[in-house]
């Protein structure tokens, strides 16, 4: 990044409008957020900071003078705030606030409405191709309930209708929860605030959603996971990355059969998830392009392409890191590193 | 029409025919099995195309197999495979498709290749019973 780029922004007010652009900023490499200040200390963008590591400032007026900040985002709502900030800002540095910051603040939320939409249509786009494997997993227990059902009223053997019924009730259980499985996953990810989410048990949640996208047949499958991995956000939302990824990883070997190996790691304080295949790869010269909208090497029709700038967009807003590692034919492997690790026991967080 | 109709004797009693179950769960063998033993009919059941293609190969397989009853999605070579696999080499056995996933496009394709029937699962026994009847019907009277 140039430094002409750079930008040394400090927000004002840490509430909810605070937070959000705290939240956004962040994102921007070329922004540098120099602190955050709040008359209250129990601030919601306050904790925020300190969880991103950004300085929390408890003097306005240093913060505003000493740190060549360049923008100074007043979000307090506070008229006498507005009054001192065009009384003593730096001559170098712009001041936004009153009615300007509240327009921002409304951008930011529609913004955020906008993205929530585009998550919501891409999930939904993508639940059309699970047709065949919803199909395939509801019609084979159907048939094995019709042909028992149909046996059943001709068997004589007592002991035989006992465990035809018993086979009966199984497989109708199995086949609900293929609704119950999918109907959570199609829902709207919930706006709750972040929570801490066990990896494992996403991952493997993902992987039952992700065998009605596409045939694993032919796939060897091998799981390596640290136990108690867990990273903070959005479950649904991480789920809908999972499903993601796990889905381009099966296409990628889709009639050629191959390994899809799925690893959770905790290093240097961070937790790592990995997903490789060992399918077609990507070729180098799209590499850069693959997670931009609307970029996607299916027939039309067949993907939207708005998939991975999703995965990576959700990826970012956990302040974590996606990374590709690709070869023509020798597969691809995609890493997501997320800061801040922690462990949960197995199970106590969903 | 009855001394048309395909039987012979397995172990003295009368057998309708052979039918080679292909399908990789073992609940839709288990049912297909089920309906047609109590119809007169052996049933051979194999989980994907390569183990199809082996019991067909298998002994007097080749000469004894009737019908062969087939599943798409499936691992290794799966339905569609195994259909083109058994039209080439086995043009006088006749082939039903058992699918879970109805499509059209896909049923006219088999149809084309000379698949007899195309059953979508759920299917009812006396159904699949009468698209085994009328297939092995269909192959006596071509053999005429």
């Amino acid at each position: 990044m140039e430094r002409s780029d750079h930008t040394k922004v400090a927000i004002l007010g840490a509430g909810r409008g605070g937070r959000a652009l705290l939240d956004l900023l962040h994102q921007i490499p070329s922004i540098e957020i120099v602190g955050i200040a709040d008359r209250n200390p129990a601030a919601p963008g306050l904790e925020r900071a300190r969880e991103l590591q950004v300085p929390v400032a408890t003097n306005v007026p240093d913060l505003v003078s000493n740190h060549g900040v360049s923008l100074i985002l007043d979000v307090t709502g506070d008229p006498e705030m507005e009054t001192y900030l065009h009384a003593h800002k730096p001559p170098t540095a712009n001041v936004l606030s009153g009615s300007a910051s509240r327009l921002l603040w409304k951008l930011i939320q529609h913004e955020s409405k906008l993205e929530a939409e585009l998550l919501q249509s891409e999930k939904l786009a993508g639940i059309g191709s699970f047709a065949a494997g919803i199909a395939h997993d509801i019609n084979n227990p159907l048939q094995l309930i019709l042909g028992l059902a149909e046996n059943l009223a001709e068997e004589r053997d007592l002991n035989a209708v006992h465990q035809q019924a018993q086979d009966i009730i199984e497989a109708v259980k199995r086949t609900s929860a293929i609704c119950r499985d999918l109907t959570r996953y199609s829902r709207r990810a919930s706006p709750h605030d972040d929570v801490l989410v066990p990896v494992n048990e996403k991952l493997d949640e993902a992987l039952k959603i992700a065998r009605y996208a596409s045939s694993f047949h032919d796939i060897e499958m091998i799981k390596q996971y640290q136990p108690g991995a867990a990273v903070k956000g959005n479950p649904d939302e991480l789920l809908h990355v999972l499903v993601n990824l796990i889905t381009n990883a099966v296409h990628a070997m889709e009639g050629r059969g191959g390994t899809l190996t799925i690893e959770t790691l905790l290093h240097d304080g961070q937790v790592e998830i990995r997903i490789s295949d060992t399918g077609c790869g990507i070729d180098p010269d799209k590499l850069d392009e693959i997670f931009e909208p609307f970029f996607t090497t299916k027939a039309p029709g067949k993907g939207t392409g708005l998939g991975l700038y999703n995965v990576k967009t959700i990826v970012n807003k956990m302040h974590g890191t996606i990374a590709v590692d690709s070869r023509i034919d020798g597969g691809t492997t995609f890493t997501l590193t997320f800061p801040d690790a922690e462990l949960v026991g197995q199970g106590s967080l969903s | 029409m009855d001394e048309f109709k395909s039987g012979f004797f397995v172990g003295g009693e009368a057998c309708e025919g052979r039918v080679l179950v292909v399908d990789d769960e073992p609940d839709i063998r288990r049912v297909v099995k089920m309906t047609l033993q109590k119809a007169g009919y052996e049933v051979l059941e194999a989980e994907n195309g390569e183990k199809a293609i082996e019991t067909i190969n298998a002994g007097e397989n080749r000469l004894l197999l009737d019908v062969v009853i087939c599943d798409i999605r499936m691992p290794k070579i799966n339905g569609a495979e195994a259909v083109a696999y058994f039209r080439k080499n086995y043009p006088r056995v006749p082939l039903i498709v058992l699918t879970g996933f109805p499509d059209t496009d896909m049923a006219t394709s088999f149809l084309r290749q000379g698949v007899v029937d195309y059953l979508v699962k759920p299917v009812e026994g006396e159904k699949l019973k009468s698209a085994v009847a009328r297939a092995i019907e269909q192959r006596e009277l071509a053999r005429l």
